[in-house]
């Protein structure tokens, strides 16, 4: 059924198209060949009038209606209209629209003649008659020719007048005639004005969607471009998860030829050369609408890639799909490693000597050589205190790497906050004393027994505040505090009488590599990261620095940690 | 080698000549007889004929790692008695909580080891091991 009715529409279409075919007439004035279609739908109706006229002429024959010079009359009438009909049709399809369409109107005119009765011709009852030459000179000929037709149906009408009535002609008649005729002219003008109109805005259309098409197209070449030239690999994935496009970066990034990367899907394309773990993380990153787009490390076979992702949306902000951007850091990482290789491996062998000589130091200190005397043991505490200070500076610039590389991870564990202060505060007494300071540390009774942390971080953090306490404080006293802040924290403070730090200068204490700039700076040398390392620790741990300091007064560092509850597994 | 063959013997494996010449010095101090071996081959052959009261044992060693020779001591039944003292160089290492709580590691010391410190832990654990109470 379906069938049957795209059959007949299929053949409706093709007659229509035929019939159009045979109507229109190729013309490069829009005008012209508007007129000679018009003209040939005119002949074409006048054509199936007088075809009708023939087949009523054989019926009425036949059923012997008709006189033998009626017969004549009806078979000579509509055989030569027809011929005429072919003639007109053939000048107005190959020659000239004008021509043709002057010559239907003389035929016209002169078939008027014998329309009716010369007597009401020429008293004006054929009036409406004459109207049709003026209308179709006005849309075939042009506007202005319906006065022509006019003045030709005039002098028709007058000559029949005159010569069957032998009066005047019918003035008022001829001057319907021309009434007409304004009418037509102004309405065929109008009629082609707005048709010219409609034409220039068409034109004007055509022209800027031309314009466009031709932006657009230099747009996409140009995205195109970039697309091929990117040293990067980008591939975009449908919301199937299936890629639809990507650039030659990415052909080669994956080992793949384009073709055989569109279709597929990650897993595809990854085959066996990235682990599950990542893989699977892609995945979700190529289905989740909704999360961050970081960018993800990952190794893709022997290369080491970044993958960043983002969603594509259309038009309207409906997601169509994600577009991947893999850059190869094969080479980046490969320094990456070997910088904090050779970072390790160099603080590995600073140390060592350090170490041996710090435990020497100790050594002959504690008399295990033989007795010391007063001066001696000074010599050596000095070089004890100064050798356990490059050992900080080496310490120092081996987490700095870690921070910078990444690498360096906090171990969460419970661990004695008592025993932490007990622990730095022996450790560092000796320096202290060595400046005739004070070192003393508390813990409030509310702080538990047991906190989570990492200890050895922590530891650290505590030390670089202290070492940096001690080291600007000329008289006085050091105090290490830990108390709980609010419910939900826990604090250590380290708190000096030193001559603490200008308002400008405490915003880059912070930075590594940087102390405040003063004369007095110089003789407290040190790596200049201390304190650097003492934030970023801070902020690893998801905790924060508060610096307290007014010049004269003194310093107070407070270190503000979260206190979430000790893990069930690491109890 | 021996001077006292009632002292407990204490084995030193460091591959450090000079840490390994400053924790023999602490542990001779607390009266321990002291063996070193500079290797992880080299201790774990000693191990074989000695069962030494404590262990200073730094875990980065050439050729056999101190995490092997800490498995040999933990599962040979001839070594139940023998404590053992992890020295190391690496602060993530001294915190893992793995290596802290097993039993026979007594202490952690991340280098450097200062005299002063080894000695008075050898000292406690002389103490603890004449009283008879581990």
């Amino acid at each position: 059924m379906l069938t049957s009715k795209t059959k007949r529409t299929k053949r409706m279409t093709r007659m229509t198209s035929v019939v159009s075919h045979w109507l229109d007439v190729p013309s490069t004035d829009p005008d012209d060949a508007r007129r000679r279609k018009l003209l040939n739908i005119l002949l074409a109706g006048i054509a199936a009038l007088v075809l009708l006229a023939l087949a009523a002429t054989v019926i009425g024959n036949a059923a012997g209606l008709l006189t033998a010079s009626e017969r004549f009359l009806l078979y000579q009438t509509t055989i030569l209209t027809l011929i005429g009909i072919a003639v007109i049709f053939a000048i107005n399809r190959y020659w000239s629209g004008q021509i043709a369409g002057a010559l239907f109107l003389l035929l016209l005119l002169a078939a008027l003649a014998f329309s009716d009765e010369p007597k009401q011709v020429a008293d004006g009852r054929a009036l409406f008659l004459f109207s049709i030459p003026i209308l179709t000179a006005s849309v075939i000929l042009r506007p202005w020719a319906s006065f022509i037709a006019a003045g030709l149906s005039g002098l028709e009408i007058s000559v029949i007048a005159l010569r069957a009535l032998q009066g005047i002609p019918p003035v008022p008649t001829i001057l319907g005639l021309f009434a007409v005729a304004l009418v037509s002219w102004i309405s065929a003008r109008t009629l082609e004005r707005a048709l010219a109109d409609l034409r220039a805005i068409n034109r004007e259309l055509d022209h800027r969607v031309e314009e466009r098409t031709r932006d657009l197209a230099e747009a996409l070449s140009r995205n195109q471009a970039i697309l091929e030239a990117i040293a990067d690999g980008v591939i975009v994935f449908d919301t199937a998860g299936k890629a639809t496009l990507a650039n030659p970066a990415m052909a080669q990034l994956v080992d793949h030829p384009p073709e055989e990367i569109i279709g597929h899907d990650i897993k595809a394309l990854a085959n066996t050369k990235v682990n599950q773990e990542d893989l699977q993380v892609i995945g979700e990153l190529l289905r989740d609408t909704h999360r961050d787009y970081p960018t993800l490390k990952l190794e893709w076979g022997r290369k080491t890639l970044s993958a960043s992702f983002a969603p594509v949306r259309d038009d309207s902000g409906r997601r169509t799909g994600t577009v991947v951007v893999f850059r190869d850091f094969t080479r980046e990482a490969e320094v990456e490693r070997m910088k904090s290789a050779f970072v390790s491996s160099i603080s590995h062998e600073l140390r060592t000597p350090l170490n041996a000589i710090l435990g020497y130091a100790d050594m002959l200190k504690e008399g295990v050589y033989g007795p010391v005397v007063e001066k001696q043991a000074m010599a050596l505490e000095r070089i004890i205190v100064n050798g356990q200070r490059q050992l900080n500076i080496v310490n120092d610039l081996l987490d700095q790497a870690q921070i910078e590389a990444g690498t360096l991870k906090i171990k969460v564990a419970p661990f004695s906050p008592r025993d932490l202060v007990e622990d730095v505060t022996s450790l560092m007494e000796v320096l202290a004393r060595s400046k005739g300071l004070t070192l003393t540390g508390h813990v409030a009774n509310d702080v538990p027994d047991k906190l989570p942390g990492d200890r050895q971080r922590l530891r650290q953090i505590l030390i670089n505040l202290v070492d940096n306490a001690i080291k600007f404080t000329a008289e006085g006293s050091v105090q290490i505090q830990v108390y709980l802040p609010d419910a939900r924290h826990w604090a250590m403070e380290v708190t000096d009488t030193g001559r603490g730090i200008p308002l400008e200068a405490q915003p880059y204490i912070f930075e590594p590599f940087r102390q405040v700039d003063d004369p007095t700076t110089r003789e407290h040398a040190g790596s200049g990261l201390g304190l650097a390392i003492v934030k970023q620790l801070t902020n690893l741990m998801g905790g924060e620095v508060v610096l307290k300091s007014q010049v004269g007064h003194g310093s107070t560092f407070t270190i503000i940690l979260p206190l979430v509850p000790i893990q069930e597994d690491l109890r | 080698m021996t001077q006292n063959s009632e002292n407990p013997l204490a084995l030193i494996i460091e591959d450090d000549p000079d840490a390994a010449t400053i924790f023999s010095q602490a542990l001779q101090a607390a009266e321990f007889e002291v063996e070193t071996a500079t290797t992880g081959t080299q201790a774990l052959e000693r191990l074989k004929y000695t069962a030494p009261a404590v262990v200073i044992l730094d875990m980065h060693l050439p050729y056999v790692a101190g995490a092997d020779i800490l498995d040999y001591i933990n599962t040979e039944p001839r070594l139940m008695k023998t404590q053992v003292i992890i020295i190391t160089g690496d602060h993530e290492l001294a915190n893992d909580p793995a290596l802290q709580q097993q039993g026979r590691v007594i202490q952690i010391l991340v280098k450097p080891v200062i005299y002063s410190r080894l000695h008075d832990l050898a000292q406690l654990l002389k103490l603890s091991i004449k009283g008879g109470t581990p």
